[in-house]
């Protein structure tokens, strides 16, 4: 084992006595093997199988089984897990609640998935919200952030900030949001710009004024992704839009305020995405406002990312200890 | 030692203040101890936070590819072998100095330099090759292509070299790839070399892992750890996957070049493997604690069930979610709290907090999550204009 030969190497040099040796020696050999990121995951692949398969299985079989029965158990089922998130909360704080444990939280997020599977089923069948789609997205986006605040989760957390960014038409998880997003031809950048403003503000309020202000990490990783796409596809779009026009001040500044906020946070997830997004609107304006013969091209390059590499490496000093 | 590009002794040091941590929080060690044995273990290298290695990777490898480009500008074009091997030379000179003067330890442009050296000479060794040959065989890369060991064989000679230099993850599960495809190459060229092949390729990882396991009782443990470490679960995962049924027959199809793949010889074999392969991995993984087997043996159980479904769907997949979904969450649950007081040597206790990925799982929510309670139905349609962007959420 390595760590036997951590132990021998520094008994050898008189750092370890022989009997904390052994005592070490005999905790890493008895020491039990942890199971929790393993059985967590496992978790959390059960309640996406099961929110996704009754899901389907609903729509497939609207007819044939009695809507009253459906809408009994996934009601009843959506309560037990809200039941038993309730019974194991802590009292509402401000701060970081202590966490309740694994199983509440991923029952409350397995009750806000059955949540959604029924709203769907009541507005298929009996068209609860009749054309009013937009309140049918409203709804769980409002009670989702409740319970995340209620209940100190940010998973429901990004649920609900997903729900808000479908409302205006949006897909904003992390992947999707390349994906799925046509700001190109949808015109929806201007909407995606203000929506990744409105939660980047709301991640530094909650920083500022210290509410949740472990929160802020998910408000401002999907704010600022989902403004710097829209405002950087804008900017690549050949289409002239007013967001077009002041897109590259724009990215710029949103850079140049991750690069602040990283500094502030000690966060290097911010830095690096301050980075890329500014580099990308700096070499578009550069070669917009100078001549971009091919020369020029190829010594932009290496002397540019020269000069960023010596900026990351000193960038302890940047970003200051973590 | 000349062999390594890295002093050995950041490795050592590395494993050893985590250890020491980890120690100390358990009372095993007195603060004052920590404290003396971070002092004599400093961490005199640069290697920074995951998020700056990924920027400086970036960074590095479109400066130096971008370079590259300035090489072919004076004319260098026409001369693909020159522009190789000045391009690989400015890289692995780039990079050794580079290791030396900022003391970088697998911290971004390291690993794009090393990379790009190896892409260039690998480009090298293929062009070269392709110069020999056959036209008939130049630009085929096939990997039933005959003079494909021509080429492999030197490049495996290069990764190899350059994972005892650079203890290097990636590079060493290149050259492992490399290794596998060499044996499945010099093979598929027979009627009984293909009949062989699974075996054949289980044979090799086989003995892929146990050299792995006998090389690392005599080198440097902490300068390779990582390095054994991808080994392991790769060689595990052919292992798995040159057993499983699925990937036999699909793969036996496509070798005899036939449109639909029909059963194959010894299938009861593969399908005893395709069962047996994970529950002894799970197994083997739950006595000696090794988490490379229990993670190749989680996965490889998924994809055994997707194996068996593929060929014998008993139920339709909504309802098997269904209720694969409620078996899961009763086993998690169950597991925990049954494991939440150490029982056979294992806990569902977690060994230490992990910040990082508490603050992302909330990406891997807003990820996953809203995609599973998105039904498409085909009987129901969107009734207004609102299907704009909605995509994977939770819209209607």
């Amino acid at each position: 084992m390595v760590s036997d030969e951590i132990l021998i190497d520094l008994q050898a040099k008189g750092l370890l006595s022989p009997e904390q040796t052994a005592v070490i020696g005999n905790y890493e050999h008895t020491r039990p093997f942890s199971l929790h990121y393993e059985l967590r995951t496992v978790l959390y692949l059960g309640i996406v199988l099961l929110s996704g398969g009754l899901g389907v299985l609903l729509y497939q079989h609207l007819d044939d089984i009695g809507h009253s029965v459906i809408v009994a158990a996934i009601s009843g089922l959506m309560a037990a897990c809200f039941a038993y998130a309730v019974r194991h909360q802590s009292p509402f704080t401000w701060e970081q609640a202590p966490r309740a444990g694994v199983v509440p939280d991923y029952l409350l997020l397995l009750g806000c998935l059955l949540f959604l599977t029924l709203e769907g089923y009541l507005q298929a069948q009996y068209e609860l919200f009749g054309t009013r789609y937009g309140l049918a997205v409203f709804i769980p986006a409002a009670l989702f952030f409740w319970l995340a605040y209620r209940f100190d989760h940010r998973g429901v957390l990004s649920m609900a900030i997903t729900a808000l960014a479908s409302w205006i038409g949006l897909s904003i998880a992390p992947l999707s949001a390349f994906t799925e997003n046509n700001f190109f031809r949808s015109g929806l950048g201007g909407a995606a710009v203000l929506l990744g403003l409105a939660l980047m503000g709301a991640g530094f309020v909650s920083e500022q004024r210290n509410l949740k202000r472990h929160f802020a990490f998910t408000y401002l990783s999907l704010g600022s992704n989902l403004a710097l796409i829209a405002t950087t596809a804008a900017l690549l779009s050949s289409e002239p839009t007013l967001l077009g026009t002041i897109a590259a001040p724009l990215v710029l500044l949103l850079s140049g305020f991750l690069i602040w906020y990283a500094r502030r946070t000690h966060s290097y997830l911010f830095l690096l995405m301050g980075a890329v997004y500014g580099y990308i609107a700096f070499t578009y304006l550069f070669f917009k406002l100078f001549d971009s013969s091919s020369e020029l091209l190829t010594l932009y390059f290496p002397f540019t990312t020269f000069v960023i590499i010596l900026l990351f490496v000193k960038a302890k000093e940047i970003v200051g200890k973590p | 030692m000349i062999l390594k590009a890295y002093n050995p002794a950041w490795a050592r040091a590395k494993a050893t203040r985590e250890a020491a941590a980890r120690w100390q929080k358990q009372g095993l060690l007195s603060p004052a101890q920590l404290d003396s044995i971070y002092a004599t273990h400093p961490l005199d290298y640069y290697r920074p936070h995951i998020f700056l290695r990924i920027a400086l990777f970036i960074f590095t490898c479109l400066g130096s590819g971008a370079a590259s480009g300035f090489f072919s500008l004076f004319g260098l074009s026409n001369y693909f072998l020159v522009v190789c091997v000045l391009s690989a030379l400015g890289c692995l000179v780039v990079l050794e100095i580079s290791i030396k003067s900022s003391r970088l330890y697998h911290a971004g442009p390291d690993n794009a330099l090393l990379y790009m050296t190896l892409g260039w000479l690998t480009a090298l060794v293929f062009y070269s090759v392709s110069l020999a040959v056959p036209a008939a065989f130049r630009n085929s890369f096939s990997p039933g292509n005959p003079f494909l060991p021509l080429a492999l064989i030197p490049v495996l000679g290069l990764l190899v070299a350059a994972v005892v230099r650079y203890a290097d993850r990636l590079v060493s599960a290149f050259a492992f790839m490399i290794y596998i495809l060499l044996i499945f190459n010099i093979l598929s060229h027979s009627t009984i070399g293909r009949l062989l092949l699974p075996f054949a390729l289980m044979l090799a990882s086989a003995a892929a892992y146990y050299a792995v396991w006998k090389v690392m009782q005599h080198v440097d443990r902490f300068y390779y750890q990582a390095c054994f470490t991808v080994l392991k679960a790769l060689s595990l995962s052919v292992f798995y996957l040159s057993g499983n049924y699925l990937v036999v027959r699909e793969g036996n199809a496509l070798l005899n070049d036939m449109p639909a793949s029909t059963q194959i010889p010894f299938a009861a074999l593969f399908y005893f493997f395709t069962v047996s392969i994970p529950v002894a991995y799970v197994y083997v993984a739950l006595r000696k604690h090794d988490r490379v087997w229990l993670l190749i043996g989680l996965l490889s159980a998924a994809f055994s069930c997707y194996t068996i479904r593929f060929y014998h769907s008993i139920l339709p997949p909504e309802i098997a979610a269904t209720i694969a979904g409620v078996v899961l969450i009763a086993f998690a649950i169950w597991a925990l709290r049954y494991l939440h007081t150490p029982r056979h040597g294992l806990t569902s206790v977690a060994e230490g907090e992990e910040p990082l990925s508490f603050s992302l799982e909330s990406l891997v929510v807003a990820q996953t999550a809203p995609s599973a309670s998105q039904p498409e139905p085909a009987s129901f349609q969107f009734g207004g204009g609102h299907s704009g962007g909605g995509g994977a959420d939770s819209s209607y």
